[in-house]
């Protein structure tokens, strides 16, 4: 049941620091600085609730019953798309700063010439604002419909989110895609990738899966959720486990292509981010984001251990910004800049992250109290 | 009962719950293994039976690890190793190339030992029948039956107490089963035999193939890859238009460790400096290619005076004049690259390590026709 706890001081002192250091980026350390910042906690805001509001709509699409008492949590993760969607319209300030096609010069290159309808600033807000739209209708029926059902009781819900789920996986792949392909392929418009679409669906569920993990933990250490076991935590980390995979296969294959085909507007891409302090990030990445969380769930026990899970899971969430990072910062050129602009911006948005999602965890029920399959659910053993 | 050994005593059981109650009695009653038969797995029933932990897991992270250093092993050494072929301007000891087999090749060995290890190892499968695959209550245990061996572990298995045991831990059937005449599990014998026949059916194959093959040639076995097309050198062809199978290379191109350092005019190389040290082996090698390439107009002392001058009445340079003998040595490393008025380029055939050390040896030869007095001083190796 929800209780109300007073917001700890020390993090909204965090977030009004992060602030000041926010405005002190845009004055002090220049406009690029500031919007690739900006960009990057924008992507990563968008695809924590992106991502976990496809763990909601996975199991309504394949009607699963153990994820059920669990669902809340990644229902709550979802909402962050309400305020992603502010930080993302400021966002589109830095379109005309970072991302070359729709600078003027544009026009007279001939790669970007042909581009130029799609990378334009204003086909650029249409794009941002109808991803928005979409994600707001998926979340209204999705994570609204589940509240309601918290007082209604009502099954049909479970008939309409399962024929919503659908039709959700295909806006999601829209919207990642949309998210992939302009906010952080758009950096660097000449370079192109297929999988690009993919690889950010693996970050974003996994971050998803790991923020998830992390609250349920927390939760626990609450005493809330009575009844949800080792079997569920099970769960979560065989899907983190397969996912780290994943997400490395994914990142491979592209690496791996490029560096083959050795053509000079793709493989470019790669030769910064493998030149200088870069290279160590990349390794750094590849260890972060799959060699250790790997071997660290690889056996059955690690996967339901709590403290081993949210171990991973904080590795995990922290790997994924390292691999925003990772995508957007070599935009700026130059060596890796991480300093006082980059440590607000964190402080400010994972502060007003945590307010948020604190908030939510205390809002409502902590289970789907009127989902019918919630007993099955509860009785889920491995 | 009594005059034959019992391999198990089975009771059978109404619902899993009544089975997983009698599980922990029978366990504490000690009288043999407790072994459980379900028509489909039961949650919690390995932690009450106190099975160990399978070592299945470990046996396949061990072989998908040793699967991947095997591929990467076997890749390194063919790629890097033993035949060294440099593809599309890769080092020959790319990794990135061989994660794909690496990856393949770590499913293969841990599939292969999850399934053949749970098979033949842990399951010791193939066997000829199991005792409890003949009990009467076996058609009801596979539909919607539970039930409950205790398997003999010892020679003083006593069948009775066990059939007692069960029936006071809520069995409603009592069955016991009788040991088998011989052990259901392979012997070495039989796995000889096998591998024997095996071997034998393979080289009868193998005999039959390759006797098909030798004496009816019809029966010949693919053989595209002898007569795939193909340019040979000296030879006409269709495939370009001038008819020729051997085509010059495009023009400017240059081979690779042949790109010179000069380009421009002779004045304007006057600064370059030769990347060699004077050592041994670069006057060995500048003298190698002087005495190869030069001599035979410069002469062997550089003083314009080689055998084709008599031959033909050409007048090469004497490079023993003052004139030349203040050249810097950018000039002459010029001269070589692109020759000099009847003198031909060397670009084609001297690689730039060569064009420096046959600079350096000229050096040498200049001063050794004009030596100081220091220079006679014998240096003190």
């Amino acid at each position: 049941m929800s209780q109300q706890k007073p917001t700890p001081p020390i993090l909204l002192g965090a977030v009004a620091l992060g602030a000041a250091g926010v405005l002190g980026t845009y004055f002090a350390a220049g406009p690029e600085r500031f919007w690739a910042n900006w960009v990057l906690w924008f992507v990563l805001m968008f695809t924590l609730g992106l991502g976990s509001l496809f763990i909601v709509a996975l199991e309504h699409l394949v009607s699963a019953k153990w994820s059920v008492p669990i669902r809340r949590i990644p229902e709550r993760l979802a909402t962050l798309l309400l305020p992603a969607i502010p930080v993302g319209l400021i966002a589109l300030g830095a379109v005309p700063v970072l991302y070359p096609g729709s600078r003027p010069e544009a026009a007279h290159h001939p790669i970007l010439a042909g581009k130029a309808f799609w990378l334009s600033l204003p086909f650029f807000s249409v794009r941002t604002v109808a991803a928005f739209v979409l994600c707001v209708i998926a979340l209204a029926v999705l994570v609204g419909g589940s509240l309601k059902q918290d007082v209604s009781r009502d099954p049909a819900f479970n008939f309409r989110a399962r024929k919503f789920a659908p039709a959700f996986m295909a806006i999601f792949a829209l919207v990642i895609t949309l998210v992939a392909f302009d906010w952080i392929s758009g950096l660097t418009p000449e370079w192109y990738s297929d999988i690009f679409g993919v690889y950010i669906f693996a970050g974003a569920f996994l971050s998803g899966l790991s923020a998830t993990a992390l609250s349920l933990l927390y939760l626990q250490g609450e005493g809330r959720l009575e009844g949800v076991r080792q079997d569920h935590l099970y769960n979560l980390g065989a899907f983190l486990f397969a996912f780290t995979v994943f997400w490395s296969y994914i990142g491979f294959a592209q690496y791996m292509l490029m560096w083959y085909a050795n053509m000079p507007d793709e493989v470019i891409y790669y030769k910064v981010r493998l030149t200088g302090a870069w290279r160590a990030i990349t390794f750094a990445l590849a260890g972060l984001h799959f060699i250790l969380p790997f071997f660290a769930l690889v056996t059955r026990d690690a996967k339901r251990d709590p403290k081993r899970l949210r171990r991973v899971a904080l590795l995990m969430l922290g790997a994924h910004v390292l691999d925003i990072y990772w995508l957007i910062f070599p935009a700026l050129g130059g060596s890796p800049r991480f300093s006082w602009p980059e440590l607000s911006f964190a402080l400010f948005f994972l502060g007003g992250i945590l307010l948020w999602v604190r908030g939510a965890m205390q809002k409502g029920e902590d289970m789907p109290v009127g989902d019918p399959f919630l007993r099955e659910g509860l009785e889920f053993r491995l | 009962m009594s005059d034959k050994k019992a391999y198990a005593v089975l009771g059978l059981f109404e619902t899993p719950d009544a089975l997983m109650h009698a599980i922990p009695k029978l366990r504490a009653a000690k009288l043999g293994t407790v072994e459980a038969y379900t028509p489909y797995p039961i949650h919690g029933i390995d932690e009450a039976l106190g099975l160990r932990r399978s070592p299945l897991g470990g046996m396949v992270l061990v072989m998908g690890v040793l699967g991947a250093l095997t591929a990467f092993g076997f890749q390194y050494w063919i790629s890097a190793i033993d035949y060294p072929i440099i593809t599309g301007g890769k080092s020959a000891a790319s990794w990135e190339a061989f994660i794909p087999i690496m990856f393949e090749v770590t499913v293969l060995f841990a599939t292969f030992t999850a399934g053949l290890g749970m098979l033949l190892l842990l399951n010791r499968l193939p066997f000829f029948g199991h005792p409890v695959l003949s009990a009467k209550a076996m058609k009801g245990i596979t539909r919607d039956r539970y039930a409950l061996a205790l398997e003999a572990e010892s020679e003083a298995f006593d069948s009775a107490a066990a059939a007692q045991a069960l029936e006071a831990a809520g069995a409603v059937d009592i069955e016991v089963l009788p040991a088998p005449d011989r052990s259901p599990f392979l012997t070495s014998d039989y796995i000889l035999r096998t591998l024997g026949g095996i071997f034998v059916a393979c080289l009868v194959a193998g005999l039959g193939i390759f006797s098909l093959i030798k004496w009816f040639p019809l029966l010949a076995p693919m053989k595209y890859m002898q007569d795939q097309p193909r340019l040979n050198a000296q030879k006409a062809s269709t495939f370009f238009k001038d008819g020729h199978g051997m085509q010059p290379p495009v023009p400017g191109t240059v081979a690779r460790g042949y790109l010179p350092t000069a380009t421009g005019t002779q004045d304007a190389s006057a600064n370059l400096v030769n990347p060699l040290p004077r050592t041994k082996d670069v006057f060995a090698q500048g003298r190698k290619v002087y005495t190869n390439r030069c001599e035979v107009c410069h002469g062997a002392l550089a003083n314009g005076a080689g055998s084709l001058t008599a031959a033909y009445g050409a007048k090469p340079a004497n490079l023993q004049a003052q004139q030349f003998r203040d050249y810097p040595d950018g000039k002459i490393y010029w001269a070589v690259v692109n020759g000099k008025n009847a003198m031909p380029a060397h670009a084609a055939y001297l690689t730039e390590p060569q064009r420096w050390a046959v600079v350096h040896y000229v050096r040498a030869l200049q001063r050794a026709q004009n030596a100081t007095d220091e220079d006679l001083k014998v240096v003190a190796p």
